[in-house]
């Protein structure tokens, strides 16, 4: 008697302490590189996010290879040469909103601070975002840059001219319940 | 018994703990489901050396092509400039689709016309497909009388459109083994409508060729094709390749030695008359830009 009263306790206290999470399968990540030469832009519509307001943690997955470029062959060489995605196959970013609030309704405007690791390179970053609470879930929306030479990324001389030094990226993750 | 319900207590909230440290990155790589993709850049060009490569271009991808070989004369005192001579293929590839590629090219050695369709058939998965295989089949036209074939002269004194057409179908077979190294097979027919020699209407090669990676933009590259039924006469050698590719934004340089100074398939392959060496006569410098239009 006394074990079946324990085991219901401890899954009362499993499902109940459980956090609830909201997951992003299709977060969309652009980058900009403007220079005088040329702009080059690059969207992924694949990108996997898990939002959990109860801690406030969010983490973050890019698949490097799914951005998709204009030119055909910038894609390549973005993979090939840059990247180097069969080596690298995603950025990662894992941090927390600070003073984060579940209870707002609609908009908030937080910093997230967290680990941003592209090409096996992590720097730790401070990125201001736009947190909107939803009908289902939660949509969060900002920008930051990235510096080609933080992340091992080399740009032959001749090449330098065409490729920013300073990486515009954009994100917007519309999360929905997560079931796991 | 209460020291067994604090143990069980304890191990639950163990678990309970642990399940929440478990942080959530470790969790989206569980839901990151290991997706089939297919094999980037198995080889950088549409040509590999002198040869075509497994690759094709992406839809509305225009390449502008010029080759050039220069060589010099077998002759003992030279006074030419550079080289004694040279010849030149300019062609245009584009891409019909991400699968299907055509191109035309002209030759100022006799004169070629050539086009060719290329199909991009498989392509190299990380999981699934080994390796990636592209057709290939060209077809030449080049100007030459009655006089310099085998062909029996019917009184016109001149052949028509149709006689003067040769064609090489090849099926391109490659493989990117590490991400420095790539190797290619390709068995190779040659058919002409109008023979010179005697038995070359038909011929069969097979091609080998690969690539090496030195760095993120320069690759040495290799190839070879073994003639299995060579014409008897005259002699004929194997066509062999050693150059270098430099990638450079939206413009490829290859630089190649090489035994022959055609650019067309049925030619080179079939009709290479020396033996690679340095000596003068059989020694060829190549050199190709490729420059690349997105449309």
């Amino acid at each position: 008697m006394g074990k079946q009263l324990l085991f219901g306790f401890a899954f009362l206290l499993l499902s109940l302490t459980a956090p609830e999470q909201f997951i992003t399968r299709q977060g969309t990540v652009t980058f900009f590189s403007y220079t005088n030469v040329e702009n080059i832009q690059a969207t992924n519509n694949q990108v996997l996010s898990l939002f959990s307001p109860s801690d406030s943690g969010i983490a973050v997955s890019i698949l490097m290879r799914a951005f998709v470029f204009e030119k055909s062959l910038m894609q390549e060489h973005f993979n090939e040469s840059y990247i180097e995605s069969d080596l690298y196959p995603q950025a990662t970013f894992e941090g927390t909103v600070v003073d984060f609030d579940p209870n707002i309704q609609g908009e908030q405007t937080r910093i997230v601070k967290g680990d941003f690791t592209l090409k096996d390179v992590t720097k730790s970053r401070e990125i201001k975002v736009k947190i909107t609470k939803t009908d289902t879930g939660y949509n969060i929306e900002g920008d930051f840059n990235v510096s080609i030479k933080d992340h091992n990324i080399k740009v032959p001389g001749l090449l330098s001219p065409n490729i920013a030094e300073t990486i515009n990226v954009s994100f917007n993750f519309q999360y929905e319940p997560y079931e796991n | 018994m209460k020291t067994k319900v604090v143990i069980i207590l304890a191990l639950t909230l163990g678990c309970i703990s642990q399940i929440h440290s478990q942080n959530l990155l470790d969790q989206l790589n569980k839901v990151q489901n290991d997706s089939v993709f297919e094999v980037a850049a198995t080889f950088k060009a549409t040509r590999l050396s002198i040869g075509h490569s497994v690759e094709t271009r992406k839809k509305n991808v225009l390449e502008i092509s010029a080759m050039t070989r220069y060589w010099n004369t077998a002759a003992e005192t030279s006074n030419s400039f550079v080289a004694d001579k040279m010849s030149a293929r300019f062609g245009l590839d584009y891409g019909i689709s991400d699968r299907l590629t055509a191109g035309l090219g002209w030759s100022t050695q006799g004169s070629v016309w050539d086009g060719f369709l290329k199909y991009r058939l498989l392509r190299q998965q990380n999981k699934g497909n080994i390796v990636s295989v592209t057709l290939l089949q060209t077809a030449t036209h080049r100007d030459f009388d009655v006089a310099a074939t085998n062909t029996y002269d019917d009184g016109s004194g001149s052949l028509g459109f149709g006689d003067k057409l040769a064609f090489t179908s090849q099926i391109l077979i490659a493989r990117k083994f590490t991400r420095n190294f790539s190797l290619q097979i390709a068995p190779t027919y040659v058919h002409r409508n109008t023979s010179i020699f005697q038995g070359d209407s038909d011929q069969y090669a097979v091609g080998i060729g690969g690539r090496y990676k030195l760095g993120p933009h320069v690759s040495v590259v290799s190839e070879y094709y073994y003639v299995v039924n060579p014409v008897d006469n005259p002699n004929t050698n194997g066509p062999f390749s050693l150059g270098v590719n430099w990638e450079l934004s939206d413009l490829m340089l290859q630089f190649k030695m090489t035994n022959n100074g055609a650019f067309v398939e049925d030619t080179f392959i079939t009709k290479t008359r020396n033996n690679f060496n340095f000596r003068d006569g059989n020694f060829y410098f190549g050199f190709q830009a490729t420059f690349f239009i997105q449309l």
